[in-house]
């Protein structure tokens, strides 16, 4: 019976590799890692530099420069202001929105899940497509939603060609993809909350009105917190759907930190201003993504702790 | 069969020392308890001889080998995990032939290998079954079947019965011993049942706090205690213990308790004037009969089934645990008078908590950590 | 909450209605648009009624548009080409390198390994313009512009973190106990991590790389940047499809309804993970 554990086993084999053996698995992740950094350094070094790429003789450091410029610079203020707008107007709405939808479909009935699933629908088409297809439907010629405008007494309602409502389009467009996101992080949030608390406040006769501001919301609050931030991240950095609708247009309207930095780039091949305009949207983004990193670690902290 | 030598191991989790310089030899063939305290580092020195956990110093020496740099897979362990650690993705048969998979047998050799261990511990009809298909006691004898299949030299086994139910833990306590002696393995046995760990070792070793207390036959444990600490871990009920200062008279050493005599073993007279703790098992004390016996009132009485505890306050109020066994004649309750056993009394250093080892010479010694 | 009053069910339904309405109308009216000739897309008011033709489908996958003006050349299959060539090589590499680099960061914490998993976190929320444009300079010099490879690569910057921080959370929640009785049992770490790890992180494993793929598919950004015409994929070709053919509706319908049908159809199928998926493991579904 103990003959198998006399065959002499060889031992002694990977005393080193074990201990390298996690560095050599997470080497190529690694490596990605050095490569998206390298680039990023770049756009910091171009940042401090006069650099056109139509004048390359003209090429030196001129160090902060570009971004003293933006202070005196209309353009710059303006796409800061495009882009705080459009961030906060988007992510406002798509939460409110997001809310009230997680709240209509909260219990788990047949019909309300399907409804989730097909919801999801929009968030899983290519937003650059999205504003094609909200092209097509706001086109003068035959587009349903300007013959619905003019029946509604809009006969010249220009949608995303004029000035006075670019930015309600594109901004209808971004709910339209991003409001499923809010809503879906949301439901499963709602869903997953303990249900003591509502049975305690219903026995206590606490009207439903004051237990969603009571109870719901501040229990959601990290759910509602990270969903935000998260597409507030996204958001402040929309290029897609304003590329793919107007390029900005018309004229400034909708010039966003990247469709300008795009713009700078590959038109005016000014890659000092446009990596300048990157970094400031870097520093905006680096500040948001660090709060919203915490907040998500601590939401999968609690995710896993479910399972 | 190979024996174990673990020598001087540490092991620190967060600088915190969960390990403290453990040494501990398993002779070739015995089966060793590894009792202590939940925390005491039992699961993780079980996981360091495994390999599964490196230790920061110290020596793991299987059958005289070395085991550091020593991959778990070439230890020639088996293991047996508490939470049984079956793969869930695997039939239970699959589970069990894992260890003789890994030795590139014949489908045959594992299939005849598998199914030598299932009969063994009756689950040969549920080897089709998955694991979340089998009961508590069918995953413990899973995980049983799985540690024993290969015949490992080394059997490590981490407190097996804890997760399964008092029947079951029953019979597989009668079942386990024989089933290892067959095996004629070297075992380590992790449990947190003294009861367990008396029943089954041929030795018990007694961690605590990262450290080895104390070494010994299950005899020798519980007669000898090293310390307060092990000697209230082992029996049920608890050892009475009581601060005493030991005297001496012309009839020789003893203690004062509700200024009656108990005489102690000669061999204490060292201890005479100090700060002591007496420690009176609950069944070397008996009521008596005799009016210079210690008064007490019998406060409450609890039947088990082989014996019965009362539970007894003295004069000072300090409670006493008496056992005897059942059927025999309760006293009246009320006033009653008690008497202990001298030679089964223990006596402990108030200030270090170790006993004070009677010598035959008259003098006596500290005993130190096995 | 069970007892609703009428008039709050009436409420609810009509709400649900101006939902469903509002988020599937879009979808709907591409999906029929693309059913029709220019002439039917053009007709004022328009009308739900109308002979379906899957013209513009024929068109498009024959690659030739002949009109009674002229005839035109549609590369449109191309992009969906590239598409499915980026996208399907992006998640290979990318579970490629994340898997095991996801079960390093799960299994062993070793010095730097956090910093990398945030670096390449903190990453997918940079501008990715950022890294885009330097890259693109990069690319001219060694030669990886307008490349499948280069691509690829880029693509690496959207799939890995999603790989690596799904899986990892996979690979955490196994008990690290069955990897050490597999490897007590006898077999070598390699075989534990291809019988018991792979295995049971497999689910997740897999919603991961659909998730991936869904993503890269959708990628605007990247390809803009770096790929001219004959790499690029759908997204991207779709703009540059509408500009060149200017008028043909019809085409243009039957074009975007084929560049998401793939997205939409992986999104149903793999809903149950998309939750988790879309939070980056931070909310389970």
């Amino acid at each position: 019976m103990a003959a198998a554990s006399d065959i002499s086993i060889p031992r002694r084999r990977f005393a080193v590799s074990r201990r390298l053996l996690p560095y050599l698995l997470s080497l190529p992740a690694l490596l990605v890692c050095i490569a998206i950094l390298i680039p990023f350094f770049t756009a910091v070094y171009y940042s401090l530099q006069r650099f056109r790429l139509s004048q390359p003789w003209n090429r030196g450091m001129n160090w902060g420069e570009n971004y003293l410029n933006f202070l005196t610079d209309p353009d710059f203020w303006n796409t800061l202001q495009v882009s705080l707008t459009y961030a906060f107007l988007t992510v406002g709405l798509e939460l409110l929105l997001g809310l009230g939808i997680a709240l209509l479909l909260k219990k788990r009935t047949r019909l309300n899940n399907f409804i989730s699933i097909m919801l999801l629908m929009p968030l899983m088409t290519a937003p650059a497509l999205a504003a094609l297809m909200w092209k097509l439907m706001t086109n003068p010629n035959f587009g349903i939603l300007s013959y619905f405008a003019a029946q509604l007494g809009f006969p010249d309602f220009r949608w995303g060609s004029s000035p006075d409502t670019a930015l309600f389009t594109v901004v209808l467009v971004d709910i339209w993809v991003y409001t499923p996101f809010i809503m879906i992080l949301l439901l499963a949030g709602l869903r997953s909350l303990p249900t003591q608390p509502f049975e305690a406040a219903a026995l206590d006769g606490v009207p439903r009105f004051q237990q969603f501001w009571r109870i719901t919301l501040p229990m959601l609050m990290p759910y509602i917190l990270t969903a935000s931030l998260f597409r507030l991240l996204d958001s402040i950095q929309q290029f897609d759907i304003i590329y793919a609708m107007t390029q900005g247009g018309p004229g400034d309207t909708l010039m966003v930190f990247q469709v300008e930095a795009y713009l700078n780039f590959f038109q005016s091949t000014n890659v000092g201003r446009s990596a300048a305009l990157l970094m400031i949207l870097w520093v905006i983004t680096y500040f948001l993504s660090n709060i919203f990193i915490k907040n998500w670690l601590r939401l999968r902290e609690r995710a896993r702790g479910e399972v | 069969m190979p024996e174990l030598r673990i020598e001087d191991l540490t092991k620190r989790f967060k600088g915190e020392a969960v390990l403290d310089g453990v040494s501990l030899t398993v002779e070739d063939g015995e089966t060793l308890t590894l009792f202590g305290p939940s925390g005491a580092g039992k699961t993780v020195l079980l996981r360091c001889i495994a390999g599964a956990v490196d230790p920061e110093d110290g020596r793991i020496l299987i059958g005289g080998e070395d085991m550091q740099d020593v991959a778990p897979e070439h230890r020639g362990i088996g293991m047996a995990f508490q939470n049984f650690a079956l793969f869930p993705h695997m039939t239970a048969f699959d589970n069990i032939a894992s260890p003789l998979t890994a030795q590139r047998r014949s489908r045959d050799a594992v299939r005849e290998g598998v199914e030598r261990v299932a009969k063994l511990l009756k689950i040969d009809h549920v080897l089709s079954h998955a694991p979340r298909a089998l009961s508590n006691g069918q995953k413990q004898r899973t995980a049983l079947a799985r540690a024993l299949a290969a015949s490992p030299g080394l059997l490590l086994l981490d407190d097996p019965l804890r997760n399964v139910d008092a029947k079951l833990r029953f019979e597989m306590r009668l079942e386990l011993p024989r089933l290892l002696a067959d095996q004629g393995a070297t075992v380590i046995y992790v449990t947190q049942d003294y009861k367990e760990a008396m029943a089954l070792g041929d030795r018990i070793a007694v961690l605590s706090d990262g450290k080895i207390a104390q070494v010994g036959t299950p005899e020798e444990i519980y007669r000898r205690p090293a310390s307060i600490e092990i000697a209230r871990l082992f029996g049920d009920p608890t050892i009475n213990l009581l601060d005493v200062v030991p005297e001496k008279d012309g009839a020789g050493v003893f203690a004062r308790l509700s200024n009656q005599r108990v005489p102690l073993h000669g061999g204490l007279e060292a201890a005479v004037g100090r700060d002591c703790v007496l420690g009176l098992r609950p069944e070397a004390l008996r009521f008596s009969a005799n009016e210079d016996g210690i008064p007490v009132m019998i406060e409450a009485e609890t039947p088990f089934n082989e014996k019965t505890v009362t539970l007894v306050v003295t004069a000072r109020g300090r409670e006493i645990l008496i056992s005897r066994p059942a059927g025999t004649p309760a006293p009246a309750s009320g006033a009653a008078q008690i008497a202990a056993d001298a030679t089964d009394a223990l006596l402990f250093d108030r200030a270090t908590q170790a006993r004070i080892v009677p010598d035959r010479d008259g003098g006596s010694t500290s005993e130190a950590a096995a | 909450m069970d007892h609703m009053s009428p008039i709050e069910r009436w409420l609810r339904g009509i709400a649900l209605t101006v939902v469903v309405l509002f988020f599937m109308f879009p979808i709907f009216w591409i999906v029929l648009m693309s059913l029709q000739t220019n002439e039917t897309i053009l007709r004022s008011p328009p009308s739900m009624v109308f002979e379906p033709t899957f013209g513009n489908y024929v068109a498009i996958i024959a690659g030739r548009l002949d009109s009674n003006v002229a005839s035109m050349g549609i590369a449109f299959m191309d992009n969906l080409w590239n598409s499915i060539l980026l996208s399907v090589g992006s998640v290979a590499v990318a579970l490629l390198l994340g898997v095991p680099a996801a079960y390093a960061f799960a299994r062993h914490k070793f010095r730097g390994s956090e910093e990398v998993a945030f670096t390449l976190l903190s990453f997918r929320f940079a501008p990715p313009l950022l890294v885009l444009l330097p890259l693109s300079l990069y690319f001219q010099q060694i030669g990886l512009a307008n490349t499948y490879l280069g691509l690829i690569w880029v693509y690496q910057l959207i799939c890995l973190p999603l790989i690596l921080w799904i899986v990892r959370g996979y690979f955490e929640d196994i008990s690290p106990d069955l990897e050490h009785a597999y490897r007590i049992a006898g077999h070598s770490w390699l075989s534990t991590f291809r019988r018991i790890a792979l295995p049971l992180a497999g689910p997740g494993i897999a919603a991961a790389g659909l998730l991936a793929f869904i993503f890269a598919w959708n990628n605007f950004i990247f390809a803009l940047v770096l790929a001219s015409a004959d790499k690029q994929p759908v997204t991207v070709g779709a703009l540059a499809f509408v500009t060149a053919s200017g008028i043909q509706y019809g085409q243009i319908a039957a074009a975007i309804v084929l560049s998401i049908a793939p997205t939409l159809a992986l999104a149903l199928y793999a809903q149950r993970y998309l939750v988790e998926g879309l939070s980056l493991g931070a909310v389970k579904g």
